[in-house]
């Protein structure tokens, strides 16, 4: 275990005050810190929004991309340097409306990647506009009649695109998030959390009362391989929210199944000048 | 009725000036420093018919326009410099489909995330040139909340007119500036609808010849029956490889603008009969350019100014007429200097141009402006 005031940034926050993307922050520490990965081992990738200004405020490597594309240049780190603890981390909007499509993708190929999403159900940067996964209703700057379309649920949507790692976690409760987060970071292929966030700010609906008053853990006899029960489980969002593993699935990580990756990372080998002569003109 | 007198932000008065030129369809995706004109229209276009949709990205934005136009909605989209990127591809598809429909650019430092609530014009050159292949540009710039509303109708009319997307290109000052301004009256502003056709749909073509500007098509789903592609394409609209007809289509799109010059052409002048230095600005430069003419002025200066509220296609011939008649001229632009060198191109007449720049987010000011005229007194 390692001291968690080692991750610390100096960079002044720009959160409001009382935002809970603060506690995300509390939590992805202590999982840093409690698997001893020190801030030289971990590379974040993150987009545009409030959410993806999180490892700002961390000591750590950081790619900070554009606005829905995480997910492709956290693969294209993972793939040059496997050694590397990858993190992604955006908010509902970039990730599952900007970047929906990469999204999908990368859950198919399934590198080791733990992405983090911080579900506010709202755009919070942009001053609060309707998100993929706003409620049905919810009033926003761009619903001034409230919101026609149905909620994503966005653990359905990883189970079926093939997910190996689908978890929820809710900001109102940061020591289980941080055991959750945790254990994402573990797990070899792409590991999702979907973490629930009231902004206490631009949704007014889904407050930490409104989550509170839902949230609960699964049993521990729950079986997270089902992948039936984990599709009702993915689903169950009005009354009853479920909190933890929902999903999980052993499948070989994509850079465990490159040939070429077997030797050790892409950036620590050469394929160097005579290789290349070699397979010169080979190609028919 | 009495006058109306409103003081809205450039954003707002783009929105009001798109439901005044009767826009029935938004699609977008929420982006610093245009989300105004988005939030306005959600709640303004449901409660006159109309249909305001966000959705998940901007290339489904102008996607979902692009559609709507083309089943026969007057359409709109809104953005800022990341998600006009988005958009280039699909543009494209607009200008070769011949799709009307309007694109709003409020332009933000860049590049890339830059600086997203400061303002730029550094995205004229990419409005002109930022999807791939030859094609047709019509850019309108405001330099006030009055014109941002009548150029946003102008741009309606165009593009029904033109019958392909119209890009109108404000800039986050200009945006989120107030002023004060009268609201025209209806019936004030001229509304051009393209006209429908009137022939058996067994003789239709989507494409005919003299449909490419003025003339009648056809909305889909209305009874007539034709293709729409982004290939290159024949009269009926079906994919084509003869070479007379990729001819014919590629000189279709290019005569759109290069035949309408002079109909397209509009610029504003002050004091340019005898000005010896002529200041070349437009948009929110343009402001600071009128302010810095007017200082030169009262100085004794012979300062003019001439600013194109349409952008694209560029003023060559006025440009270079006014080149020959005066000693200098200044080009003045909030960005790392880009229209300058489209000044310099219609320069047949060896007169120095020279860049007054601007690019660190914030406003160009009528005192650099002036200092730069004064330089050039000397
Ligand atoms: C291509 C592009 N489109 C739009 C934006 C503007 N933008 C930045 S963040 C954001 C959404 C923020 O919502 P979310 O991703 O849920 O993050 P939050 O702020 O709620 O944490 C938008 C629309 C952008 N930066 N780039
Ligand atoms: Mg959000």
């Amino acid at each position: 275990m390692l001291d968690v005031n080692i991750y610390k940034s100096e960079d002044q926050s720009a959160w409001c005050p009382g935002c809970y993307n603060f506690a995300i922050l509390k939590a992805v520490r202590q999982a840093l810190a409690s698997l001893d990965i020190a801030p030289h081992q971990v590379m974040f990738s993150s987009g545009i929004g409030q959410a993806p200004k999180l490892p700002h405020y961390l000591k750590c490597n950081l790619f900070n991309g554009l606005h829905g594309r995480t997910l492709p240049v956290a693969t294209g780190i993972k793939l040059a340097n496997h050694g590397l603890q990858v993190i992604a981390e955006g908010g509902d909007g970039d990730g599952y409306a900007e970047g929906g499509n990469h999204f999908v993708h990368a859950m198919r190929r399934n590198p080791g990647i733990t992405y983090l999403v911080h579900d506010n159900q709202i755009y919070g940067l942009t001053k609060g506009q309707t998100s993929p996964t706003s409620e049905k209703g919810l009033v926003t700057g761009t619903t001034p009649f409230g919101n026609y379309n149905a909620p994503e649920h966005p653990l359905a949507l990883a189970i079926a695109a093939e997910c190996s790692f689908a978890a929820r976690g809710f900001a109102g409760d940061s020591d289980h998030l941080a055991e959750l987060i945790a254990q994402a970071i573990k797990h070899p292929g792409f590991a999702l959390v979907d973490i629930l966030q009231p902004c206490v700010t631009f949704n007014k609906l889904n407050t930490f009362q409104w989550y509170k008053d839902r949230v609960y853990q699964l049993e521990p006899e729950y079986d997270p391989a089902d992948r039936q029960k984990a599709f009702a489980r993915a689903l169950e969002w009005g009354e009853r929210i479920p909190l933890g593993i929902i999903y999980k699935k052993d499948r070989l990580p994509l850079e465990n199944l490159l040939p070429q990756l077997k030797p050790g990372p892409l950036i620590k080998q050469s394929i160097g000048m005579e290789k290349r002569k070699e397979l010169a003109g080979q190609f028919r | 009725m009495s006058k109306q007198i409103k003081l809205w932000q450039g954003n707002e008065a783009c929105a009001e000036g798109a439901m005044y030129a009767g826009c029935d369809f938004f699609g977008g995706y929420p982006i610093t420093p245009s989300t105004e004109v988005a939030e306005i229209l959600a709640s303004l276009l449901p409660k006159a018919g109309g249909k305001f949709i966000q959705m998940e990205d901007e290339i489904a934005g102008i996607g979902t326009i692009l559609g709507a136009a083309a089943a026969g909605a007057k359409s709109m989209t809104s953005t800022s410099g990341p998600g006009f990127s988005l958009m280039m591809e699909l543009l494209g598809y607009g200008c070769m489909a011949e799709i009307p429909c309007v694109i709003v650019n409020v332009q933000r430092a860049g590049p890339s995330t830059g600086l997203p609530t400061k303002g730029a014009q550094a995205d004229v050159m990419q409005t002109r040139w930022g999807t791939h292949g030859d094609h047709p540009t019509i850019a309108l710039c405001p330099s006030s909340i009055e014109e941002s509303f009548k150029l946003t109708v102008k741009a309606f009319n165009l593009a029904e007119k033109f019958r392909m997307p119209v890009i109108l290109l404000l800039d986050e000052f200009i945006g989120h500036m107030r002023e004060k301004m009268e609201v025209p009256r209806p019936g004030e502003l001229e509304i051009y609808n393209h006209p429908r056709p009137k022939v058996d749909p067994k003789e239709y073509q989507h494409y005919a010849d003299g449909s490419s500007v003025g003339g009648p098509y056809a909305a889909m789903g209305s009874g007539y029956r034709f293709n729409i592609t982004g290939l290159t394409h024949d009269k009926h609209g079906f994919p084509t490889a003869r070479l007379d007809e990729i001819q014919w289509k590629m000189d279709r799109l290019r005569d759109k603008i290069d035949r309408h010059l002079a109909e397209l052409t509009e610029v504003e002048e002050e004091f340019l009969d005898d000005a010896e230095i002529v200041i070349f600005s437009y948009g929110a430069a343009a402001r600071s350019s009128q302010q810095a003419v007017r200082q030169s002025r009262a100085k004794g200066i012979k300062a003019g100014l001439l600013r194109p509220t349409t952008i694209w296609p560029f003023p060559d011939r006025i440009v270079t007429d006014v080149l020959k008649k005066c000693r200098t001229m200044l080009v003045a632009e909030i960005s790392q200097g880009q229209l300058v060198y489209e000044v310099e191109r219609c320069n047949k007449s060896s007169t120095p141009v020279v860049p007054v720049l601007r690019y660190d987010g914030e406003m160009i000011t009528p005192a650099q402006i002036l200092k730069a005229v004064e330089e050039a007194q000397k």
